[in-house]
């Protein structure tokens, strides 16, 4: 498999008040095209830092990012906004549907921006919807939708495009178990189309469906490790409870 | 109860200074443009009282066919001192714009009773002529200048004086001006017989209607006319009528702004302190006192902008009343009348407390276990008028935006509303400007010249309210959907098509409420133009002023939501993401 995004000497400080707050410390992570990465760790120990950053959602402090042989670090924010729009998706741990727009809108969204025709976007955010198990709920909005739906139509939304890379950010983290479980089977029926994901994760199911654990301790790398036939994965820490 | 509520009043105002500053800023305008329009009328009402106590003013003004029939009047009971019947006709002036007809009162020494009180030369005519101030002001005529009359009779102007009983040239038309018996019986008269006047003064003045009716019952109709003192006041002070009608339009126009304004700062407050309002609830508060607390919080606000407004326009109203000042001694003064702040609060509560109630009602009604874990209030429905945009062939920032704008329906009208009105005011004073620039070369207005400067001070004021309120509701809405242009810049939107979002919409916004604001704006003008007495059609501004109303409108729009869309636009994703 070839390196789709590749992370180098990754580093992150915060000043929260004057105070360094070091989150990445000389990260290197490389994904390759097709592979399902989770990035694991207790809170705070960099991994929502890491993922907006290959994302190009936030800016190193030091070291680079290439995606695709690209450096992506230094581009600017224009470049940046038309690089995600094509070639990476979002998958938040709080949805992050736009309220104002239907659940089909949301997902038409993406289309619209890389100049798919309404007509298109619109027939597309339904077969995704309906792919995804909720094509009768493409009018309603948001709000009056369970969280297990909206990350339904989150998930739509990142796919739509059929980016490069999913990036998600605790995808299941606010989800109950009977949702949480459904979500991580799209995630998982998505990778086995070829899709790349990379997600930050407390949840030991979303490690085990992966093809490698990251994990992060205090910004740097701890531990990173191909899964084999050993599953589930041996957690260094106690994970979260669903 | 009632201390608490309004302390929590009173700590909510301490705690949003600047949306508390913005609505006594609003509030304190239209109470001040309120007061300006009761106080103006009455501020002239010293200067003509000393014009008549300096005149000996008549408490009658009978004007009769002949000298017998005033020298008749003389001994009318209740009467305890007349003047000398004074013959009056009108003549023809020639003057280098064509001939002015001038009312002639022809003297014999001083009158005892309304003797024209000197403004400057002498009040006694002698061989000359001595001009009505206003009028002598109109023709741009002064003392030592020669006048010539129809029938080649040439006379120095030697004085200009004013009259109690006589309002301003050339609302009081024709002129009036005095001359001694001998040359009044030189002049040419104008077509007409002439009439002879006679001024009365009575034991008890509050009988003079009394009197003058009953002079005016044993008289032919038509032939006989008596005026009493108070009608030549009331006269008098009417030429502060234009400037009252006019400022009553926009203080209307002003009280409906700050309605719509208020009700969305309110709202969007209420919307933001969802998670607060919950807790009030929860501590045992009913939605209607919460309600309650919000309308506190704006009356208290609103006697504060009566008090403020009060002064600033009762200081103001003198600097205003300056044509009424034009036929009388000194200058108008401050009337500060209680009863005009009366008003004034009461207008102004009253719409600060209604429109903050219908902005609070439905907000303060919600679940409060809900309010508690969410923190915030649920999304709007999406409106028609959202779903129809929606399926217009438009861009996504501006489709994304209007949705957004356009789901808040109350919020979009009472914007629209506000910036219709802020237009029609402009409509309104270019017809204006136009009607004066419509007047042939030479002809004398009768609108006072304070008038064009008040209109146009009164639409510079209205658009600081109007770009002050829009900035500050459109920071509102960037604090509200921070959250969402995050989201859109993880999609994909580019910092300028997240600006987009922010901009267009109410771009759009005012393009169709600037559309709305000319017709608005013309139906404004014609109604005042027939209120305060126009003759014939008025000419109503032409149609490319017009249409740069609704251009202006979008530009401005545009400028004032620049500010908070380029901080959309800067905001950075992880961090307004990381606030959830």
């Amino acid at each position: 498999m070839t390196a789709l995004l590749e992370a180098c000497d990754l580093a992150k400080t915060y000043d929260t008040g004057g105070l360094p707050v070091v989150a990445l410390n000389g990260v290197d992570l490389t994904v390759r095209r097709g592979e399902f990465v989770a990035v694991m760790g207790p809170s705070g120990c960099g991994k929502s830092t890491l993922l907006n950053l290959v994302a190009g959602l936030d800016r190193p402090s030091a070291g680079a990012v290439w995606f695709e042989g690209e450096r992506i670090d230094q581009l600017s924010e224009t470049a940046l906004a038309r690089l995600r729009r094509r070639r990476l998706g979002f998958v938040f741990q709080f949805f992050n549907l736009l309220p104002t727009l239907s659940a089909e809108a949301n997902v038409e969204l993406p289309l619209l921006l890389t100049g798919t025709s309404r007509r298109e976007a619109r027939r597309t955010a339904r077969g995704l919807l309906a792919d995804l198990g909720i094509g009768d709920k493409g009018r309603s909005a948001p709000s009056r939708l369970s969280g297990g739906q909206q990350q339904r139509v989150a998930l739509a939304r990142a796919l739509a495009n059929q980016p490069d890379l999913v990036v998600g950010d605790e995808p299941t983290g606010n989800l109950d178990s009977g949702s949480a479980r459904e979500v991580l089977g799209l995630l998982r029926e998505a990778h086995g189309r070829g899709q790349t994901l990379l997600l930050a994760t407390h949840d030991a199911r979303v490690a085990a469906a992966a093809d490698r654990v990251v994990t992060l301790r205090d910004g740097r790398v701890f531990d990173d490790r191909t899964l084999g036939a050993a599953r589930p994965v041996t957690l260094p820490f106690d994970p979260e409870p669903l | 109860m009632t201390t608490t509520l309004v302390r929590l009043a009173f700590s909510g105002i301490r705690t949003r200074l600047l949306a508390s500053a913005l609505t006594l800023l609003l509030a304190a305008t239209a109470a001040a443009t309120v007061v300006l329009a009761v106080e103006v009328g009455q501020t002239g009402r010293e200067p003509w009282d000393r014009t008549f106590a300096a005149a000996h003013g008549a408490h009658v003004l009978a004007n009769v066919p002949s000298e017998k029939a005033a020298r008749a009047l003389q001994s009318r009971q209740g009467v305890v001192e007349a003047g000398a019947p004074v013959p009056e006709t009108t003549v023809e002036l020639r003057t280098g714009d064509g001939p002015e007809p001038v009312r002639i009162s022809g003297l014999s020494g001083r009158p005892r009773v309304n003797a024209p009180v000197r403004i400057a030369g002498t009040a006694t005519p002698g061989d000359g002529i001595v001009l009505e101030h206003s009028l002598a002001s109109a023709l741009g005529l002064g003392v030592g200048d020669r006048l010539t009359f129809a029938g080649g009779v040439r006379l120095p102007v030697v004085g200009t004086a004013v009259l109690p009983s006589v309002a301003r040239y050339p609302r009081s038309n024709p002129g009036v001006a005095w001359v001694d018996r001998p040359t009044f019986d030189s002049l040419q008269p104008l077509g007409d017989l002439g009439s002879w006047t006679v001024a009365l003064r009575l034991a008890d003045p509050a009988a003079a209607p009394r009197v003058a009716g009953s002079i005016l019952a044993h008289a032919p109709p038509g032939s006989v006319s008596a005026q009493t003192w108070q009608e030549q006041r009331s006269v008098a002070l009417m030429d502060a009528q234009p400037l009252q009608l006019i400022l009553a339009m926009y203080a209307v126009v002003l009280l409906a702004v700050v309605f719509a304004v208020v009700a969305i700062l309110v709202g969007a407050r209420a919307l933001e302190q969802h998670r607060q309002i919950g807790l009030l609830k929860a501590v045992g508060l009913t939605p209607r006192q919460v309600t309650l607390v919000f309308v506190i919080e704006s009356a208290g606000l609103g006697l504060v902008a009566a008090v403020l407004g009060f002064a600033a326009g009762a200081l103001l109203a003198p600097l205003l009343a300056g044509p009424s000042s034009e036929t009388m001694l000194g200058s108008p003064t401050v009337a500060a009348n209680p009863a005009h702040l009366v008003v004034a609060a009461a207008l102004v509560v009253l719409v600060l407390v209604l429109s903050t109630w219908l902005a609070t009602r439905r907000r303060t009604r919600f679940s409060v276990l809900h309010a508690l874990e969410s923190g915030r209030s649920a999304p709007p429905s999406t409106s028609l008028l959202a779903r129809l945009v929606a399926r217009l062939p438009v861009g996504v920032p501006l489709a994304v935006g209007a949705r957004t704008l356009l789901a808040g329906r109350a919020r979009a009208l009472l914007l629209a509303g506000a910036i219709s009105l802020t237009g029609a005011a402009f409509v309104f004073a270019l017809s204006m400007q136009a009607s004066l620039d419509a007047q042939p070369a030479g002809q004398v207005s009768d609108v006072p010249a304070e008038l064009p400067v008040l209109v146009y001070t009164l639409d510079g004021v209205l658009l600081l309210i109007a770009i002050a309120s829009l900035l500050a509701i459109a920071l509102l809405g960037l604090r509200e959907r921070l959250r969402d242009f995050g989201v859109l810049k993880t999609v994909g939107l580019t910092p300028r098509q997240v600006a987009s979002t922010l901009v267009s919409p109410y771009a759009l916004l005012a393009a169709i409420a600037s559309v709305l604001s000319v017709p608005v704006g013309v139906a404004l003008y014609v109604a005042v133009y027939r209120a305060a007495g126009g003759d014939g059609d008025p000419t109503i501004a032409s149609w490319t002023w017009l249409a740069l109303v609704p251009v202006a409108t979008v530009l401005l729009v545009v400028a004032a939501t620049s500010v908070p869309a380029r901080m959309a636009a800067h905001a950075s994703a992880v961090d307004v993401l990381r606030t959830e």
